[in-house]
């Protein structure tokens, strides 16, 4: 291909620049880019990796005690490990809180949260409430819902049951008050009843922001758990973390808080999942 | 006092006027092109039509009786999002099945549906999604779901205006096809800004003007029926018409254009 020239450059095409680079600064981009290029795809994995080393080398380096305040990887899946009966058991004592607290709040938001979205009166008497509400950290319910319900696990499912049905109910209300208008059309021009309406038109409509607001009111859920389980369990993932730390078990309460990441990570996953099946006409 | 009839009603908001002193009749069983440009207050005056908004003055009858709302007596497609993204077209279309017979069971429902879908020539796509279908076939699906509900009276607002040349020529053809087979046959208020359009499918036209929308001229359109594309394209009848029309667009335009104009706020008259 030759060189055309505009005055006294030459003009190269677009797919000269890489080839046959004079030695100097460019030659080693390209040199760099040329062996690191296959490794396109990986950076996740090699992130991941990183860390496990960086993890690896820091703690190996501090000096080492009877009880290191930092394990090491090899200590905490060792400690992973051995836990997994007692793990297993604060997980299911764990759910046997965040779930009824978390389905009875997602029930309760989407049903009241499309009600207020689709009826004018209700939407103006209950957004200033909702605003001023919704915003308190339901955390700070704890010791009262301790003093007041009967057992720990009515007052952790009660907390729970706050913190995740704001989100879901402020979400379910933006979704049926965002509806197309054709959609509305459609159902007027039809002659839907209003119960058809809600349940045909407006909760398939507003699935997408209920979902967002499930995700949210999830991730708030186990917060709340945790946090409400350090107050008062008897057993229980949080109560797990906080009795190793208490002893100064760090491999254990290493292994705990990474094995509850786990749980977590692997419940929004799951939710993940269900809304991409659900909504399988969103484009 | 049968018939569609819009008396002296006018449209606007805030202060904006839409539509101005509109008059129109449409006789039962005829094929009315209502054409306009863009912010003549066509979609407007549909949607007044199907009762979704109600006029700032004068009535709309049908039958003598005056339109306070939407009802299944007059269908209604749109130009788009007709169709329920969540339910498959025969889910849709049983939907306005379910309406107009609430007696039969529900298979009954779906049978009927089916008959409609196929009427419109989707017999192979009937289980699908809207988001599975092409524009045209979603329109058809419009269609379908629309002659469903059984009205006597079809709105229709730019239905073919998102479409391609062949397949906005093959949806009029079936549009006029269902019409002129059904006996009674419906009336029809087709809203289109392509002249051709309407005076290849309307018994008559009606033409607003742009904003605040007016009738500024109605034609009757004489050709025979059925009507072919290549002989109507041909004929000096046909391009007189288009002409004439055309025309009178571009009269109006300019009318407004050189009008004097109050200036009611210090953001106009630039």
């Amino acid at each position: 291909m030759e060189g055309r020239s505009v005055g006294k450059r030459p003009v190269l095409a677009a797919w000269d620049y890489a080839a046959d680079k004079p030695p100097g600064n460019e030659g080693i981009k390209v040199m760099l880019r040329k062996r690191l290029g296959g490794l396109k795809g990986m950076e996740a994995i090699l992130l991941f990796g990183g860390l496990l080393l960086f993890w690896h080398v820091a703690t190996s380096l501090l000096p080492m005690s009877g009880n290191p305040l930092f394990p090491t990887p090899l200590q905490t899946a060792r400690a992973l490990w051995e836990s997994l009966p007692e793990l297993g058991k604060g997980t299911f004592y764990s759910f046997l809180i965040l779930v009824p607290g978390y389905l009875a709040a997602v029930l309760a938001g989407i049903v009241t949260g499309l009600l207020a979205g689709t009826t004018g009166w209700l939407h103006r008497a209950f957004s200033p409430f909702a605003r001023v509400v919704a915003p308190i950290p339901p955390t700070v319910y704890i010791p009262y819902a301790i003093a007041v319900l009967p057992t720990f696990r009515t007052s952790a499912i009660f907390v729970i049951f706050i913190g995740a049905y704001w989100p879901v109910f402020l979400n379910s209300a933006a979704g049926a008050w965002a509806i197309e208008g054709r959609h509305r059309d459609n159902a007027r021009i039809l002659g839907l009843s209003k119960a058809e309406y809600l349940w045909r038109i407006v909760f398939p409509a507003a699935l997408p922001h209920i979902f967002s607001g499930m995700a949210v009111g999830l991730a708030l859920s186990f917060i709340l758990l945790t946090v409400a389980e350090l107050f008062g369990a008897n057993a229980g993932l949080g109560r797990f973390v906080q009795y190793y730390a208490d002893f100064a078990d760090y491999p254990k309460m290493a292994a705990g808080i990474l094995f509850t990441g786990i749980i977590t990570f692997l419940s929004m996953a799951l939710l993940e999942r269900i809304k991409k099946r659900v909504l399988f006409w969103v484009r | 006092m049968s018939g569609l009839h819009v008396d002296a009603v006018s449209f606007g908001y805030n202060g904006t006027g839409v539509l101005e002193e509109i008059h129109l009749s449409v006789r039962e069983g005829e094929f009315l092109s209502l054409l306009g440009p863009s912010g003549s207050g066509k979609t407007t005056l549909l949607r007044l039509l199907a009762g979704l908004e109600a006029p700032t003055a004068g009535r709309i009858t049908w039958k003598g009786s005056e339109i306070r709302g939407p009802g299944i007596d007059r269908g209604v497609v749109f130009q788009d999002y007709s169709l329920y993204p969540w339910m498959s077209i025969v889910d849709n279309v049983a939907l306005a099945i379910r309406k107009t017979n609430p007696e039969k069971t529900r298979r009954e429902h779906r049978h009927l549906a089916e008959d409609y879908l196929r009427m419109v020539g989707l017999s192979e796509a009937i289980g699908k999604y809207p988001f599975e279908l092409s524009g045209g076939m979603q329109q058809r699906g419009a269609i379908a779901r629309a002659l469903a509900l059984g009205s006597p009276v079809l709105l229709m607002d730019e239905p073919f205006g998102a479409l391609d040349p062949v397949n906005r020529a093959k949806l009029q053809d079936l549009l006029i096809e269902i019409w002129e087979e059904a006996s009674p046959r419906k009336t029809i208020v087709f809203v289109t800004h392509d002249v051709e359009e309407a005076i290849c499918l309307g018994d008559r036209v009606v033409v607003l003007g742009s904003s605040p929308g007016r009738v500024i001229a109605e034609a009757v359109v004489e050709f025979p029926r059925p009507r072919s594309r290549r002989a109507l394209f041909s004929s000096a009848g046909f391009r007189a018409l288009r002409e004439r029309i055309a025309e009178q667009f571009r009269l109006d335009m300019i009318e407004r254009l050189e009008a004097p104009c109050v200036i009611k706020d210090t953001a106009e008259g630039i």
